[in-house]
């Protein structure tokens, strides 16, 4: 028990970024079809079975993987050449690592932090391994030798630095609100709520929110602001010169990253794992209440969806009969949940430390795949910033904004806190 | 013992890494072994539980100020031609370190008997974010407040310097 409450942070880290980057890819482009009103991939399959698309982005990391390792015969330095698609991918790794996936676990008197390190930088380590995540840009972008990749490395470099403050203000406005660093303190400050409104960050601070989740789009490179790759003008950036899993590191790089700020948004701004009103101590108290009405949703939602999936899952494919697979592996999983909670909600069993986990975990994921759809729906919905307007906006009204933001802020936690 | 191998390995690593920035022959090289060498510096601090220094180490440096610096270099596009010619490098290295010695050894004799060297860090909360806060803020606060008055000073200098028209 005590290896696995380690180890599941570390796993789950994994989960949220290396595992989700096929379903990011599928989602990408299935928003992108139904943002251009058309069907998206959806007719690769495995005897049968397309898991509504999913097994086309399979499919493409698989080529990417077998792809010949193709090395262009003007690269001087092969070193920084092979090094930075994994400096890219290192960085945006390890921004991952001190979200809170839920509450600590208290089990046995020992506390279990449910982050892969267990430490109290949270915020500042986050922006720590984002800035250096540029240096996979720029040495790739240098050790190409090519015009188009350097000046996409060199508009990256700037975007970066020029973003980097905005965001890092706009966290400070955070900081001084929470009054910690910690992420994990910041969610349980979320959980109160502020007259009816839960005091989620975005709520106490609509203005740094938006700062935010503007500078993390840039910091990651998404669009609008993906000047730094912009096929109209410089053919593909920095990794022009790029090909096989040297350009697939740079490309899951780019979605761990988006993923990681996603996580930092919802972990900071939208309340973390937690549920409006209900701190993790009402949820470990009502756990019996709380798992029926789990067993209620689940019945509903895969009855809504089995309905919807019976009638719109109508392409006739050689192999199994998908439509019916999924219909009995759907009832039969429900069934199974249904079983295992009631079995605890009849109070038979005990385990509401767990369990309240398990709940958390599945709102972070909720609120982290919003955010997903969030990123993708701006980028197939702005037109990309012409060069000159994203510094614009960085420096004369991002910073300026942010800067103003602190005083308010600062003047507000004083004064609140004089009277104490 | 876990800690003092890996303080090796981390001071192995900063000292070759800044040899070689000093006696690289092209930029990019010096620039990216310095990164190197404040990393493994941050990681230093990480190992005496100065867990602030450690992280505002790589924003500032490792992250801010050499991403700066790496991008001049590549603006200014230096070429292999246009380095100087360094033909007696090693020797100069070598007769300038033998000159420096002395001095090295006054300077190594003052570090072992300096305070943190004989007691070495006694304190838990090191370098944490609220020890450093509460040390800058409360003994050493004009000093801190003088100190950003002249980065104010350089920054608006460099501002006017740029923008003057001859």
């Amino acid at each position: 028990m005590n290896t696995i409450l380690i180890l599941l942070p570390l796993v789950l880290t994994i989960l949220y970024s290396l595992a989700t980057v096929p379903i990011l890819v599928w989602m990408e482009r299935r928003i992108a079809a139904l943002i251009q009103d058309r069907l998206g991939p959806n007719r690769c399959h495995i005897n049968g079975i397309r898991l509504g698309g999913i097994i086309q982005s399979v499919a493409d990391m698989m080529k990417l993987v077998f792809k010949e390792e193709f090395w262009p015969s003007h690269i001087k330095n092969r070193f920084y050449y092979l090094v930075a698609p994994s400096i890219a991918f290192m960085s945006a790794f390890l921004t991952f690592m001190v979200i809170p996936y839920a509450d600590n676990v208290t089990i046995n008197d020992t506390i279990y932090t449910m982050q892969a390190l267990p430490t109290e930088l949270g915020v500042l380590w986050f922006l720590a391994f984002a800035g250096l995540g540029v240096y996979g840009i720029i040495l790739g972008g240098w050790a190409s030798h090519n015009k188009y990749a350097i000046l996409g490395a060199m508009r990256a470099t700037a975007q970066v630095i020029g973003y980097e403050v905005a965001m890092g203000l706009s966290l400070v406005s955070m900081l001084i609100t929470y009054g910690t660093i910690s992420l994990n303190e910041m969610v349980t400050y979320q959980a109160q709520s502020f007259f009816i409104i839960p005091a989620w960050g975005i709520v106490l601070q609509p203005i740094a929110t938006i700062i935010f989740i503007v500078t993390a789009f840039a910091e990651t490179n998404r669009a609008p602001f993906d000047a730094a790759e912009g096929e109209s003008e410089i053919v593909a950036g920095y990794h022009t010169e790029y090909g096989a899993m040297k350009f697939g590191l740079f490309f899951v790089a780019e979605y761990i990253a988006m993923a990681a700020s996603g996580a930092l948004i919802v972990t900071i701004f939208l309340g973390g794992y937690q549920l409006p009103y209900l701190s993790t101590t009402d949820l470990i108290n009502n756990f019996e209440l709380v798992l029926w009405l789990i067993i209620a949703f689940a019945v509903v939602s895969s009855f809504v969806f089995l309905k919807w999936m019976r009638k719109h899952n109508i392409f006739a494919m050689t192999g199994l009969n998908e439509t019916k697979v999924y219909t009995t592996i759907i009832i039969g999983f429900t069934i199974f949940a249904i079983m295992v909670m009631s079995y605890y909600a009849l109070g038979i069993g005990h385990a509401s430390e767990v369990g309240v986990m398990l709940l958390q975990f599945a709102i972070f994921t909720v609120k982290l795949f919003f955010l997903h759809f969030v990123f993708i729906w701006v980028r197939w919905t702005l037109p990309r910033f012409r060069y000159d307007q994203t510094q614009k906006l960085g420096w004369n009204i991002l910073l300026p904004l942010s800067l103003v933001n602190i005083f308010i802020t600062a003047i507000v936690v004083v004064g609140v806190n004089y009277g104490n | 013992m876990q800690n003092e191998i890996l303080f090796v390995i981390l001071a192995l690593v900063t000292i070759v890494s800044s040899v070689v920035m000093i006696s690289a022959h092209r930029p990019i090289d010096s620039a990216l072994s310095f990164i190197i060498t404040l990393i493994s510096i941050a990681a230093l601090f990480a190992l005496v539980n100065a867990t602030f220094l450690f992280v505002v180490q790589i924003i500032i440096y490792a992250g801010a100020i050499l991403s700066l610096i790496l991008f001049i270099i590549m603006f200014l596009n230096i070429k292999d031609d246009n380095l100087p010619d360094e033909k007696y490098k090693n020797r100069w290295l070598l007769a300038t370190s033998i000159i420096i010695t002395p001095f090295s050894a006054i300077l190594i004799d003052l570090i072992l008997r300096s305070d943190i060297a004989v007691n070495g860090v006694s304190d838990e909360k090191f370098g944490t974010i609220k020890d450093v806060g509460l040390t800058l803020f409360s003994e050493w606060v004009l000093p801190f407040e003088l100190v950003s008055i002249l980065l104010l000073v350089a920054l608006i200098g460099s501002v006017t310097l740029s923008k003057r028209k001859d």
